[in-house]
């Protein structure tokens, strides 16, 4: 059966993706047969295909769905957007237990029951559905029943019409992968045969050597061919995404995409699909101004939002587009200036395209841009990141008013890549022409003085100290230098004093020089990948085989900045403090929100605990049994005014939604805290003075250089519900024993913040204040069921710890999760070799729970 | 093809690969061979090259679905051969009229066992 299993995974994920572009169609056009026909084939197969398989809980769903698309296409019923919302639910929950079922093999626990029920509702006789209210109706008709004809046509790529095009088979990724690669060493081999017939001189050779050339060009050609999907692919589950958006926000918007066609690599499609959505989305959340404010700038109420993608010589540039209103050069300039990462005389000196690229600085975000936190915790530097990992770039283009373009150019493939071959120490490496910005030959500077006076005028590029570390002089930037042969090892650098040839590299935003000993020439290399054994080495992305048939390595001027001490981090304009200083980003921070409530000093909230910032309207506060509360996706929302009251005088409130939905667990409930103003986001060190009392309130910390209270959130939360951490809890009762979690974590803070989270998850825990505690409690004959343990801590770190605890002991086979605000893939891995079971960014109470319930086997949600 | 007689050969109409698949299984476990297609198009063209001795019919199908293909099956080759078998769900219980008219001879409810398949298969004449 599993065979079967299997193909009723990949087809029910084909029909789902076509599920969710259709279901945005119809809304559009409700009256359209043919769409509603295609929906109802999708469901019904679904539906019908799951009773073989005994899928009961899949069966009903679709089932309960099916009766709504029945009566849709019969036509006894019209697809409102609040219709076609429930099936899209349904369509959700679907892709939920397929998850499921793809992932262990059998369908997860849940339950149905209250979906279902809405949609018997609706099937029968239309009647409102729980989730409908008549004021959020009447906001969202406009857009449904707006007709954008040509949406539509544009939005169907030729990947969504599957029958009728030219005919297709399934072949295995790794097949194509293997033909790839031996299609790659035929060229190779054909290369040397060229060199050694071109000695022969010999005229029978050289036509049949001729043909077989050219054969092996097409052959290459073709393969790559095969591995090309139009980025159509990437782009399937937007109109979804931006409609949801719309509905969501209360703006109007239109999704135009253009040049869906455009075939790139299936590996590059895949790494730029998470890019593209994070913009689609910011552009949706951020950029896009309301109706309401676009009428009063005299632009139409409908946003729009443009999607195009091109092929210019080998790469495909992507667009997205929208016309909003522009990014904000005076906040961004004064934020550059607040966080240090300019000077005042430095950014005089910038153009406002210049100032526009500190959006691309991690951890840079406006306050103005979190207002409604959309992608939280992913910033376009992490966007930027991606792009660049594949050895693409990124840019911008904003107008006031107008809108913001972001223009990403990514190379067609990663399997070929122009590199510059160079010498160190008699090796031969490969670096990837992209990174290479130019290649100077600079002379030494005898003087060892610290003075930064201009040199010779003739003189372009000279190797100067500072303290000891060579730096490079190149019109008037300094650069900080890397010898090759020194990072690899390859013995002593050549004679210091000989004029040096220096490769400059662009790594993110730093430039770096690497000193080679001699240049050859571009060639257009294949790229492989590095064997397992050498994975750890980060200074190599590759290797390749040349035409002469060596084998040599190719360099990733990321981890030579890395090894360096150049970081990824941020770097100053003036590049010197980078090569001086260390990279910062070791120091653990935290992402804070701060706000102003009852009074006028900040007060602060971890950002990772607030689910969505809202600005709710005055009229769209309720009062149920005396308290206030308003309608959010779907479902009422207790509103809690920090401030003790909500000021009826004001308009809008800013909220902050807490949210605690899970699926698994059968949660979902929601809070709003109403305060006065958003103030900013700030990244800080957090250390918390505990105490003083007050209710509401965890402690002090130094935000920003201001004593800041930071907000007890369980204290708010229980306020809005108080059976808040308790309901989960209870309902359990008299389920299975609850399993037990010790909890290692230094920070009164973060045990604060995380004990009665995981009690409320139905968790005992015990918590120790560091891992020598931690340790003697093993010692003392204490037993769990998991450990989660952070990874900094003072005297012994998690890292030592779970080798102490998987080294010997009643422990050493227990789970044990690590949190930490370090989450390079890096850490990560160091993270799993030392023994980690799994690794947890810290603040994402959600991924820890989930995380934890995955390594005890779910038992927890099963007893729910 | 050939080897098998005609007599056994059962064509399943299905756009679901998975549901296919398994009609395959019960039929072969029982001596039939089995044709598949998954739309009313290519069922007709499979028909014209060979028809088989009877067709398990789905309903909804792109390009061709499932009354279409029957319409134009009776049209060009009349009323009773080959027997068709036509497939649905509680969901589209109205539909089994409309089949039944349109010159089905039967028709089974998913999801079916092979028991349940080749009961259905021995109604209209095939052991």
């Amino acid at each position: 059966m599993d065979d079967l299993l299997a193909d009723f995974l990949t087809e029910t994920t084909e029909s789902l993706a076509e599920l969710d572009l259709a279901l945005v169609r119809l809304e559009r056009a409700p009256d359209d047969a043919a769409t509603l026909g295609l929906i109802f084939r999708h469901v019904h197969t679904i539906k019908g295909t799951c009773g073989f398989l005994g899928l009961p809980r899949l069966e009903r769903v679709a089932h309960a769905g099916e009766n709504v698309l029945a009566r849709l296409r019969d036509g006894t019923l019209v697809a409102t957007a609040d219709v076609v919302s429930s099936v899209l639910t349904a369509a959700d929950r679907i892709k939920e237990i397929v998850a499921g079922l793809s992932a262990s093999g059998a369908e997860p626990q849940g339950d149905d029951a209250p979906l279902i029920a809405a949609l018997a509702a609706i099937a029968e006789g239309g009647a409102a559905v729980p989730a409908a209210v008549p004021a959020e109706t009447a906001t969202i008709e406009p857009v449904a029943a707006e007709p954008i004809p040509a949406e539509p046509a544009r939005t169907e790529s030729p990947a969504a019409e599957p029958h009728g095009g030219p005919q297709t088979i399934r072949v295995a990724v790794e097949v194509l992968d293997d033909l790839m690669t031996l299609a790659s060493e035929l060229v190779l081999t054909r290369n040397q045969l060229l060199q050694l017939a071109r000695r022969q001189e010999d005229d029978a050779l050289a036509v049949p050597l001729q043909r077989l050339s050219q054969i092996t060009s097409d052959l290459q050609e073709g393969v790559m061919k095969t591995r090309m999907q139009p980025i159509g692919g990437a782009w399937n589950k937007l109109p979804r995404l931006v409609r949801d958006l719309a509905r969501d926000l209360d703006k109007k918007i239109e999704l135009v995409m253009v040049g869906a066609e455009t075939e790139l690599d299936r590996q590059v499609l895949e790494l730029i699909k998470d890019p593209l959505t994070h913009m689609v989305r910011n552009a949706a959340d951020h950029a896009l101004e309301s109706p309401t404010e676009r009428r009063a700038r005299g632009k139409p109420e409908t946003g729009r939002i443009a999607l195009s993608a091109y092929h210019v010589g080998g790469h495909v540039i992507i667009e997205v587009a929208d016309d909003g209103a522009g990014l904000p050069v005076e906040k961004i300039r004064a934020k550059a200036l607040a966080r240090g990462l300019a000077t005042e005389a430095e950014l005089a000196a910038m153009n406002d395209a210049q100032i526009l690229r500190f959006v691309f600085r991690p951890g840079f975000s406006t306050a103005a841009a979190i207002t409604a936190v959309s992608g939280r915790g992913v910033g376009l530097d992490v966007v930027k990141t991606n792009v660049e990992r594949i050895g693409g770039s990124i840019d911008l283009a904003s107008t006031a008013g107008r809108g913001t373009t972001f223009t990403i150019k990514i190379p067609l493939t990663l399997a070929i890549a122009a590199a510059l071959i160079v010498q160190a120490g008699g090796e031969r490496f490969a670096i990837p022409q992209l990174a290479v910005v130019e290649l100077v030959r600079a002379s030494t500077s005898t003087s060892t003085s610290t003075s930064t006076s201009a040199g010779p005028e003739g003189s372009e590029a000279r190797i100067e100290r500072i303290d000891a570390t060579p730096v490079l002089r190149l019109r008037e930037r300094l650069l900080p230098l890397a010898s090759l042969r020194r990072l690899l090892q390859l013995g002593d650098a050549a004679d210091d004093a000989a004029p040096q040839t220096v490769v400059i590299v662009q790594v993110g935003a730093a430039t770096l020089g690497i000193i080679v000993d001699a240049v050859f020439d571009t060639e257009e290399i294949v790229v492989k990948p590095v064997a397992p054994i050498l994975r750890h080495v980060t200074m190599f992305s590759g290797n390749t085989i040349l035409g002469d048939g060596s084998v040599i390595m190719i360099l990733d001027p990321n981890g030579i900045a890395r090894a360096t001490g150049l970081g990824g981090g941020e770097q100053r304009a003036s590049g010197v403090a980078a090569a001086a200083a260390p990279a910062v980003s070791s120091a653990e921070r935290t992402t804070l929100l701060l706000f102003r409530a009852g009074g006028p000093e900040p007060k602060a909230a971890p950002l990772g605990l607030v689910a969505r910032i809202e600005h709710i309207a005055r009229e769209r506060i309720e009062l149920s049994s005396g308290a206030p509360v308003t309608q959010y996706r779907g479902r009422l929302m207790p509103l809690v005014p920090m401030a003790g009251a909500i000021d009826p005088a004001r308009e809008s409130h800013p909220v902050l939604v807490f949210s605690d939905i899970d699926a698994a667990l059968g949660r979902d409930r929601c809070m709003g805290l109403v305060v006065d103003e958003i103030v900013d986001v700030a990244e800080e060190t957090l250390r918390v003075e505990l105490g003083g009392g007050r209710p509401g309130v965890l402690g002090t910390a130094i935000v920003a250089g201001r004593a800041t209270d930071v907000i007890d959130t369980a204290y708010w939360l229980q306020i809005a519900y108080g059976d808040w951490f308790r309901s989960a809890a209870g309902r359990r009762a008299g389920a299975a024993r609850r399993p037990s979690v010790l909890m290692v974590e230094d920070s009164d803070f973060f045990r604060q913040l995380l004990v009665p989270a995981l009690a409320a998850a139905g968790y005992d825990v015990t918590a120790a204040a560091g891992a020598e505690p931690a340790l003697r409690l093993r010692d003392e004959g204490a037993m769990f069921d998991a450990i989660v343990s952070d990874i900094e801590m003072p005297d012994m770190d998690g890292l030592a710890f779970v080798r102490r605890v998987r080294a010997e002991g009643a422990w050493a086979r227990l789970p044990v999760i690590a949190l930490s605000g370090r989450t390079h893939p890096d850490d990560i891995a160091a993270g799993r070799d030392a023994g980690f079971t799994d690794y947890v960014e810290k603040f994402h109470r959600d991924a820890l729970l989930a995380s934890l319930r995955q390594c005890l086997g779910q038992d927890v949600a099963a007893a729910a | 093809m050939s080897a098998a007689p005609c007599a056994r050969a059962c064509l399943v109409v299905d756009d679901s690969r998975v549901v296919r698949k398994l009609a395959r299984r019960m039929l072969e476990g029982h001596g039939f061979a089995v044709e598949e297609a998954e739309d009313g198009a290519r069922a007709l063209d499979a028909c014209r090259r060979a028809m088989p001795a009877c067709v398990l019919l789905d309903w909804n199908m792109p390009v061709m679905n499932g009354l279409d293909f029957l319409k134009a099956l009776r049209e060009e080759f009349g009323p009773d051969n080959p027997p068709v078998v036509f497939c649905t769900t509680e969901n589209d219980i109205g539909r089994i009229a409309q089949a039944i008219e349109h010159g089905a001879q039967e028709f089974i409810m998913k999801p079916f066992d092979q028991q349940i398949l080749l009961g259905k298969l021995a109604q209209v004449g095939l052991a």
